[in-house]
């Protein structure tokens, strides 16, 4: 879903987001620490160092001075000049001996030795020495001796007598060079340092560690070259500019990766400057391992971070999605109960629009027959009947939420089954006939024709049903209800009534039968897309059912049709039915339906008559014809009229033909019989009775008949025709032909006409017309220029003490609205078209007579 | 051709128009008469002009003939159409015009027939 998915997206962005800003300040962190770290290393190197190099120095400077001072005492206590010369150099000797010293030797002015003791000696880099010696200075310097070893020589300035009568100028004495280097532990073993002692030119004076040129200088461009020396020259000036100011000299050589401190200090005695060098191996060692730390700490921290982000993140993911997901469900609820609403509406409209077709398609039909009193009446009774329905079902839209709530009641009342039966049955005939179906009634066993129900719910039940099975059948299939009732397991108060609505349908597929009675379901597939309705009526009519107490049940296959049947247990009415006897005529019964015509037998002798069956036209024919000549012939017969082969209408034909009109013949059908009452009585067909053929249908169908006896009932008495001789009419009517019509019935009643075209004509001739000269006028409504209403009120509002005459309308629509108009207009009467010649002089009568 | 032939092929009744007027004689005059009633030419004047007032006033007078002669078939069609022209135009009214123009149609032919049976 689209708006699901912009959150999680951003969500996921800002957690990338999130995470690679993690990852960013982490990685500073550890680079600018290690950074750092490095920095504090070299500082506290460099203090360190310069700490160290001035120990090392101090104490170069102590144990040179000391060995000086030695020397300087051997001078002082053995003065030259105060003993014997040889006892004065074999003091000197034994002195220098018990003082350490290896070797001793006088140094002339010129350079040159005079060994006392040990071997030759020569300075490696004299000229220094010598001046500094010449200039009475105290002064050391490096020498080797015959054997080449290395020695530092100490000297002093004096004045003893040298062979070859020369006076020296100085008293050297010497150590091995590894004395000061031990002494200052110069090659620290394990130490963090080493140090070399170095002239100004960088050639070694003492050397430790793995150094092995001559030059030190030389070693730094080596140790470079091996490497990357672009910056050896540049250290070496550096340091020779220091040296040459007697400045000391800190720098840090990086060489490669591999930092190295350096520290140039010059010592005391001498023209030397003691290099001092920390390599920062071991420190590095520890630093990186501090940064692995730290960088293991930091992407530790991270990852910690990170998993918290996600854990944070999916957990909001998560929650989102159930809130989704709930929002989801509240949302298609809230949908289902919009669409629940909106359903219901439509369906409720279809259920009003079922009973509204009967009547106004019975208002027609009573319409276009007014003068057809007993048409009418039968119209009439339908209307009522759609009518109570229809006002049934507008209550239960305001009573609907009951049901939605669970809440519906049911108002037990005392129901007629048959009343039930034809009224549901007059209302679903229009569709049934429109749809050309066949259409079958069967009513048997009803043990008790009143039974205590919800008469709505009842008929909505056995409507829903009905109509659905016209619905879903197809033009031209079969429709068949069944209506019968056994003892009930409830008592003898009871009855078990079962309804059976068997259809020849398109039926439904298993899974939608499991469905059914849910709400706004409907099978959805092609076939019935075209036909209307929302599916709410299988689930009403299910809840009805249960609320009172029965059961209903379906069996359907598709394409073969389908069938419910509803099982009650009704209370029966303690109301006793009518004492319903009647004569025990012989009667013949034709039916193509064994069962209805077992079943009808049965009703019959039940009210007393003897009735016999048979199932087509031509046997009732044979056996009426056989009874007859026997003359123990039927009393009355009952035709059904749809029958295979002749039909009804026919049969009826033929039995008149061969019987005579004598025997009452009367049609049963479960259609409606207005299209062909005509065409059947023209057959001697006398009355109709309409399926479902009740007992009480057939004993009030039937009644009738008994004072006729064996007599077709007489025609009505001939009226006496009254006499409006010379009375004068003005007949407003714009049509020609109906004019005509009118006058040539009324003017046979004695009267004389005069003819209005429409109303204005018509108050222009009433007002020209001396007063009195008009008894009455017959006015059409519909008129051109002026209505008929209109001229009506102009009469009636005319300074004339005639204005008040009879004023009678005629008019094509029979509404009560139309009536009621036209008494509002002033109109003393109304009658409807056509024209009827005894309504006509029974109005006139009364008027002109009052 | 009879008039009861006449009537039969009209889809009237001629029983209850006889019940009323009593005589063939009368009957027959009317019927012919009704050939040259100008209502249902007014009535397409109307519905072509989209004037559905006075189309109403012509179905409505097309149906209180047809009830003075008992012409059942026009009487429905007629009847329906000026219903569903009552309060003004509707969708159903075209095709009950075509209706009752059929219904029209079938009647003036069978009272031509009629009138030419009667050798006039």
């Amino acid at each position: 879903m689209n708006h699901n998915k912009k959150p999680l997206r951003f969500l996921t962005a800002s957690l990338i987001a999130v995470s690679l800003l993690c990852v960013c300040i982490f990685s500073f962190l550890a680079f600018y620490m290690n950074q750092r770290s490095g920095d504090t290393i070299s500082s506290v190197g460099q203090i360190y160092m310069s700490g160290m190099s001035q120990q090392i120095s101090r104490h170069f400077e102590t144990t040179i001075g000391l060995r000086l001072s030695q020397v300087e005492a051997l001078v002082e206590t053995n003065a030259p000049g105060t003993k014997d010369q040889d006892e004065l150099m074999a003091d000197l000797i034994y002195s220098a001996k018990a003082r350490g010293f290896e070797h001793l030797a006088l140094y002339s002015a010129d350079g040159s030795f005079e060994t006392l003791y040990g071997s030759n000696l020569t300075v490696t880099d004299p000229e220094p020495f010598l001046a500094s010696l010449n200039g009475d200075e105290k002064k050391i310097a490096v020498g080797t001796d015959a054997a080449g070893d290395k020695l530092v020589l100490m000297g002093v300035s004096c004045t003893y007598p040298m062979a070859g009568g020369k006076t020296c100028t100085a008293l050297v004495a010497a150590i091995s060079v590894d004395y000061i280097s031990d002494t200052l532990s110069l090659d620290n073993e394990g130490g963090l340092m080493y140090s070399h002692i170095i002239r100004q030119d960088g050639s070694f004076v003492i050397r430790s560690g793995d150094a092995y040129r001559d030059n030190y200088f030389d070693r730094i461009n080596a140790i470079y070259d091996e490497l990357d020396g672009s910056d050896a020259q540049r250290h070496i000036q550096e340091l020779q500019a220091a040296m040459d100011t007697g400045e000391d000299y800190s720098t840090v050589l990086v060489i490669g990766k591999e930092r190295r401190h350096l520290l140039c200090t010059k010592l005391a005695y001498s023209e030397w400057y003691l290099v001092v060098v920390m390599p920062y191996g071991a420190l590095n060692e520890e630093i990186s391992h501090l940064s692995r730390e730290w960088s293991l700490m930091a992407i530790g921290g991270c990852a910690v971070v990170l998993a918290a982000l996600l854990l944070v993140f999916f957990r909001y993911i998560q929650i989102t999605r159930q809130q989704m997901a709930e929002l989801e469900q509240a949302r298609q609820a809230a949908i289902a109960a919009n669409r629940a609403k909106s359903e219901f509406l439509s369906n409720m409209s279809h259920d009003i629009r079922t009973p509204m077709n009967a009547i106004v398609g019975m208002t027609a039909i009573a319409t276009a027959n007014i003068g057809n009193q007993q048409q009418v009446q039968h119209c009439l009774r339908k209307i009522a009947l759609s009518g109570k329905h229809l006002l049934n079902l507008i209550n239960d839209v305001l009573d609907m939420s009951k049901i939605e709530s669970g809440k519906m009641t049911l108002n037990i009342d005392q129901v007629s089954l048959r009343e039930m039966m034809d009224g549901i049955v007059s209302i679903v005939q229009p569709q049934v006939r429109a749809k050309q179906q066949q259409f079958d009634i069967f009513i048997h066993d009803i043990s008790s024709e009143n039974v205590c129900c919800d008469s709505v719910r009842l008929n909505q039940v056995v409507l829903n049903l009905l109509s659905n099975a016209v619905k879903f059948t197809p033009v031209e299939g079969s429709i068949h209800i069944s209506l019968y009732q056994e003892p009930s397991p409830q008592g003898d108060g009871f009855v078990r009534t079962h309804l059976l609505v068997r259809d020849s349908g398109i039926g439904m597929s298993p899974e939608f039968q499991a469905k059914i009675f849910d709400s706004f379901s409907r099978e959805d597939s092609r076939r019935v897309q075209r036909t209307e309705g929302t599916g709410l009526g299988m689930a009403i009519t299910k809840f009805i059912v249960d609320a009172m107490g029965g059961t209903i049940q379906l069996q359907s296959e598709q394409g073969k049709g389908s069938e419910f049947h509803v099982t009650l247990d009704l209370e029966r009415s303690t109301v006793q039915e009518a004492d319903m006897v009647l004569p025990d005529w012989n009667m013949l019964v034709v039916d193509d339906d064994r069962e209805l015509c077992e079943s009808t037998v049965a009703s019959l002798k039940s009210i007393g008559l003897n009735a016999e069956w048979t199932l087509d036209g031509e046997s009732a024919v044979s056996m009426a014809e056989e009874r007859h000549r026997r003359h123990d012939g039927y009393h009355i017969i009952l035709l059904d009229w749809k029958l295979p082969g002749m039909d009804g209408i026919e049969t009826a034909r033929e039995l008149r033909r061969r019987l005579g009109d004598n025997i009452p013949i009367l049609l049963i059908s479960a259609y409606d019989w207005s299209d062909i009452e005509t065409e059947a009585k023209g057959a001697g067909i006398n009355s109709f009775i309409s399926k479902p053929l009740f007992k009480s249908t057939l004993f009030y169908g039937l009644r009738p008949f008994v004072d006729a006896g064996e007599t077709i009932p007489e025609p009505p008495p001939q009226e006496q025709e009254a006499d409006f001789t010379g009375r004068r009419i003005l007949l407003a009517e714009d049509n020609e032909l109906n004019w005509e019509i009118a006058d040539e019935l009324l003017s046979s009643l004695g009267m004389e006409l005069d003819w209005a075209e429409n109303g204005k004509i018509c108050v222009e001739k009433f007002s020209a017309a001396a007063p009195g000269y008009y008894d009455a006028v017959l006015m059409d409504l519909r008129m051109p220029i002026m209505t008929g209403y209109e001229a009506t009120q102009a009469i009636r509002a005319l300074d004339r003490p005639d204005a008040s005459l009879p004023i009678i309308a005629m008019t094509a629509d029979a509404f009560s609205e139309d009536i009621q108009r036209c008494l509002d207009a002033g109109m003393n009467a109304h009658i409807s078209k056509p024209i009827d010649l005894r309504e006509v002089s029974r109005l006139l009568e009364k008027y002109l007579n009052s | 051709m009879t008039l009861q032939e006449c009537y039969a092929a009209m889809g009237g009744n001629y029983e209850e128009v006889l019940g009323r007027l009593r005589s063939d004689r009368l009957i027959q005059k009317f019927v012919l008469k009704f050939v040259d009633d100008g209502s249902y030419q007014l009535l397409l004047d109307s519905m072509a002009s989209n004037n559905y007032e006075e189309a109403f006033r012509a179905a409505h007078t097309i149906k209180g003939v047809c009830q003075n002669l008992g012409l059942t078939r026009l009487l429905r069609s007629s009847s329906q159409l000026s219903e569903a022209l009552r309060h003004g135009y509707t969708p159903e009214a075209d095709g009950l015009t075509e209706e009752v123009t059929r219904d029209y149609q079938e009647a003036v032919a069978a009272i031509r027939a009629f009138q030419a049976s009667l050798g006039t």
